[in-house]
């Protein structure tokens, strides 16, 4: 076995040691080769597949074999049904306590689980797998998951439970607003909503969507990525970020910003405005961005036409100078890697929290269609 | 991260358990969080006071030898054989001071860039850089000295 008799002749930390240390430069064969023999002990948490998480708008991702999801869907919904009728002719159901799912607890009002009304002696009982939870206008509910989190549903809330435990908790929040602590481990925990799939990245936050699909996040603590149809928004705490169905997330922004600021980001990001307004939108959003605003002027640099683009680098660079490795033609051909090193320098959350999530997701898609 | 943190510090089987435990202590903790932007740091800390609980808690139940420490682990018993050079070198990983080991298993183990970790851990970059420059160049010495079986996972590269 090579066991290293590379000497490293430099002693300085911070030379010849750039693959060690972020897998730039040239590759160091020893440290790869420890990668692999140790990579075995990795934690190997079951993946969420993002292709496969939501909406229809999703398809056009997946492969064609996976495909096929609609139909073994539609039979697993038949068969879901046939259960339930039998269940309910015959008037036998279940025992929660055999089943996985959420504790549904601390009721106001009567919450319901599918058709049953939560009332009387029963004020706990358990959420499962494909269930779904209402809250009327005077209801309110609580769930628990022991190794996932908390999450507190307001009244008229609807949400449905799709899949837990594996690693991956997954719930639907068709209308409504939860909010939502969550101590799983980063990525494991993730709310469709018709508009944009919320993944926690160890975090607390706020989540409503309402009758048309529209949603917003609210981060209080940790942070939250959104995503869909490569649009992705990152709301780290403090921060609130809009999303639209057809479209995907907006662009964060800090609720104290000016109001022309956020009257301008919500039409540069939902309305489809014609190219003089929309430049004219971005030249407000520009003009009133105060310093912690550097968090929205990121988010439209892979937004906006390369004349705009030019204009956000500018401004951009004013509020928060870029890292010394980031050039400007970098960021105005979108480099993904300067991107990411700038985002760093707003002295919010680590972006390569987001990426190597993201690895892990594409790494589990791949597998999905090798399969 | 947390994983990485414990299997820096209890044996490979145990991690999965206590990566729970970590979990739900931070939650019962979190009212003592000042500030977000120190969760990563926080939670790691937690992390290392559970390895430190299990340690204290078996030593409380299984009293080991004073001479343990010094006693030559024979190779066979290891899990090295079994399961090729990757277990000896986790041993050698395991045996390198603390500050390393953790740093390094979440590099080569985990699978995280010196950026990732210190974002996670609450380091700075300084720090994470240092140890993992230092912790490796321990951790080849160690390899080139400690005479590893070759097995068939070695054997095919």
């Amino acid at each position: 076995m090579d066991t290293g008799n590379h000497k490293i002749e430099d002693k300085s930390p911070i030379k010849n040691d750039d693959y060690l240390w972020d897998r730039s430069g040239e590759p160091d064969p020893e440290v790869q080769r420890l990668e692999t023999l140790l990579g075995r002990f990795r934690h190997d948490s079951p993946i969420p597949v993002f292709p496969l998480i939501v909406s229809e708008q999703r398809w056009a991702f997946v492969p064609s074999r996976l495909r096929l999801f609609p139909i073994l869907a539609t039979a697993a919904v038949s068969i879901a049904a046939i259960v339930t009728v039998t269940f309910v002719v015959h008037g036998t159901r279940p025992s929660s306590n055999t089943l996985a799912g959420w504790h549904v607890s601390d009721l106001q009002g009567n919450p319901r689980i599918g058709k049953k009304t939560i009332s009387g002696k029963e004020r706990e009982r358990l959420l499962g797998i494909g269930q779904m939870l209402e809250t009327d206008s005077q209801s309110r509910a609580s769930l628990q998951a022991e190794g996932t989190g908390k999450i507190e549903v307001d009244p008229s809330t609807r949400l449905r439970l799709l899949s837990m435990g594996s690693g991956l908790n997954r719930i639907a929040l068709d209308r409504g607003t939860i909010h939502a602590f969550i101590w799983a481990p980063p990525g494991q925990f993730v709310v469709d909503t018709p508009s944009a799939v919320a993944v926690d990245l160890g975090c607390a936050y706020t989540l409503q969507v309402d009758d048309s699909g529209a949603g917003m996040v609210r981060t209080s603590l940790g942070w939250v990525g959104f995503k869909l149809n490569g649009h992705e928004s990152f709301i780290p705490a403090g921060a609130a970020c809009a999303t639209r169905p057809k479209v995907g997330p907006g662009t964060p922004y800090f609720e104290d910003a000016s109001a022309e600021f956020r009257s301008a980001l919500a039409r540069f990001d939902f309305e489809d405005a014609a190219s003089q307004q929309r430049a004219h939108d971005v030249a407000i959003v520009l003009s009133e961005a105060r310093t912690r605003d550097a968090l929205t002027l990121w988010h439209p640099l892979a937004r906006v036409d390369d004349q705009q683009r030019t204009l956000v680098y500018d401004r951009l660079s004013q509020l928060v100078p870029p890292p010394a490795t980031v050039t400007k033609e970098g960021i105005l051909r979108l480099d993904q890697s300067m991107l990411d090193l700038w985002w760093n320098e707003l002295g919010f959350d680590d972006i390569s929290v987001w990426r190597h999530w993201e690895r892990v997701w594409d790494g589990g898609a791949k597998t999905v269609r090798e399969k | 991260m947390v994983h990485g943190v414990l299997l820096a510090k209890v044996p490979v089987g145990d991690v999965d358990d206590l990566v729970q435990d970590v979990f739900v202590r931070a939650l019962r903790r979190l009212s003592t969080l000042r500030g977000n932007r120190s969760f990563g740091a926080w939670l790691a800390a937690i992390a290392r006071n559970v390895a430190h609980d299990y340690h204290r808690q078996s030593v409380t139940a299984e009293p080991l030898p004073e001479d343990t420490a010094n006693e030559e682990i024979p190779r066979g018993t290891t899990g090295a054989d079994q399961d090729g050079p990757s277990t000896a070198i986790l041993e050698a990983v395991m045996s390198l001071p603390e500050t390393y080991r953790e740093t390094l298993v979440l590099r080569l183990v985990e699978g995280m860039t010196g950026p990732e970790i210190a974002a996670r851990t609450g380091m700075t970059h300084g720090s994470v850089r240092v140890n993992l420059h230092r912790g490796m160049e321990q951790l080849r010495a160690k390899l080139s000295a400690i005479p590893i079986r070759v097995g068939p996972e070695q054997e095919k590269s």
